[in-house]
């Protein structure tokens, strides 16, 4: 006489087992982080600065950021701000922040993507715990470009 | 003695900032384009202060010149890592530097980047001069003042002058030089030609 399959038997799982379930304890685990692919000279579609998916750190926004806050925007802790519980990431920016510093090198410093760092300074920004410095005109003025040429001429 | 507040004995994020830190200086930037491999990251290092740091930026591609497949949108987004570098000019004033790469086959969205550069150099390899072409043409659609720089690699120009700006085809008002990325006198001369027509931009911009 045949028993029908038992269900819980990964071998012969039964039809109507959830798919997850039916390749065994293997794909029911905890998440891990998919494995790193050394010496990519040009970085392929999906690679992750962080161990944590992007969208994650964002609260699940995945829409442009704010277009005012450039790379080279300066960014600073807001004085007087109220203490706020933050998430890691966002802890770290403002500690960062002590000192004037671009939102691309609070990118570098974190090793967080651009576009996530953009979206929480955003964030940071509406919360009052960091002052963005956005300029008021969006190209230089000649006395300015003058300026940078004066500073540049000056390198030995 | 100078006394010097030292950032180690700052202990968390309640100190209060004083005037100097809170009033950041002016950032301004010189995009440095080009293909793969033509010597960007060599062109921010010689003459940034830091060397070189890297974030990586999505950006959307538009591919061109590849099939389309119908109805799939053509638009694509890619991680690409971005390399930069700065010059601080005086306490209110900082030049940041950006080099990015551009892909051949691919018409790149910079939009985001080029919002407020003052410029962009675009570094070419005169053994694969078809890399620039990509970022030639987004300048001179943007508008952005660009200066088109050869990397001589070892010191020797292989053309003339002339002969690399036929065969890239650009406007007779941008100006195609040499220079060797590995200099830092070499590069601030190239960077000042591109401040230079971005002078001209700016004077033009303002008398209108």
């Amino acid at each position: 006489m045949r028993f029908p399959p038992d269900p819980d038997d990964p071998e012969h799982p039964a039809p109507g087992v959830r798919p997850f379930l039916q390749q065994g304890m293997s794909s029911a685990g905890p998440y891990r982080p998919p494995p790193h692919h050394e010496a990519a000279d040009a970085p392929t579609p999906g690679d992750q600065t962080t161990a944590l998916r992007p969208f994650v750190i964002t609260s699940g926004r995945v829409d442009g950021p704010d277009p005012e806050i450039g790379m080279e925007t300066q960014v600073t802790v807001h004085p007087g701000a109220a203490p706020a519980r933050l998430p890691p990431e966002k802890r770290a920016i403002v500690a960062l922040c002590v000192e004037p510093l671009s939102v691309a090198e609070i990118s570098a410093r974190l090793k967080m993507h651009l576009g996530v760092t953009r979206i929480l300074v955003g964030d940071l920004r509406a919360a009052g715990q960091l002052d963005v410095h956005v300029l008021d005109n969006d190209f230089p003025d000649p006395e300015t470009i003058l300026r940078v040429i004066r500073g540049l001429r000056a390198i030995p | 003695m100078d006394f010097e507040p030292s950032l180690d004995r700052i202990v968390g994020t309640a100190r209060v900032p004083d005037e100097a830190t809170t009033t950041p200086p002016v950032p301004v930037k010189i995009i440095v384009a080009g293909g793969f491999g033509v010597g960007k990251t060599t062109t921010v290092g010689a003459i940034s202060e830091i060397s070189p740091l890297t974030t990586e930026a999505e950006m959307t591609l538009e591919s061109v010149g590849v099939d389309n497949p119908g109805a799939v949108s053509s638009k694509t987004t890619t991680t690409i890592a971005m390399d930069f570098g700065c010059v601080t000019i005086d306490r209110t004033l900082k030049l940041y530097l950006f080099g990015t790469p551009g892909q051949s086959r691919f018409a790149f969205m910079w939009d985001d980047l080029i919002r407020g550069a003052l410029g962009a150099l675009v570094v070419v390899d005169t053994n694969r001069i078809d890399d620039c072409y990509p970022a030639v043409d987004y300048f001179e659609r943007a508008g952005l003042p660009f200066v088109v720089g050869i990397n001589t690699f070892n010191g020797q120009l292989g053309y003339q002058l002339d002969e690399v700006r036929w065969a890239l085809a650009v406007r007779e008002d941008v100006p195609v030089l040499a220079f060797d990325a590995r200099f830092r006198g070499s590069v601030r001369d190239a960077l000042l030609v591109v401040l230079d027509q971005a002078l001209d931009r700016a004077i033009n911009l303002n008398s209108q």
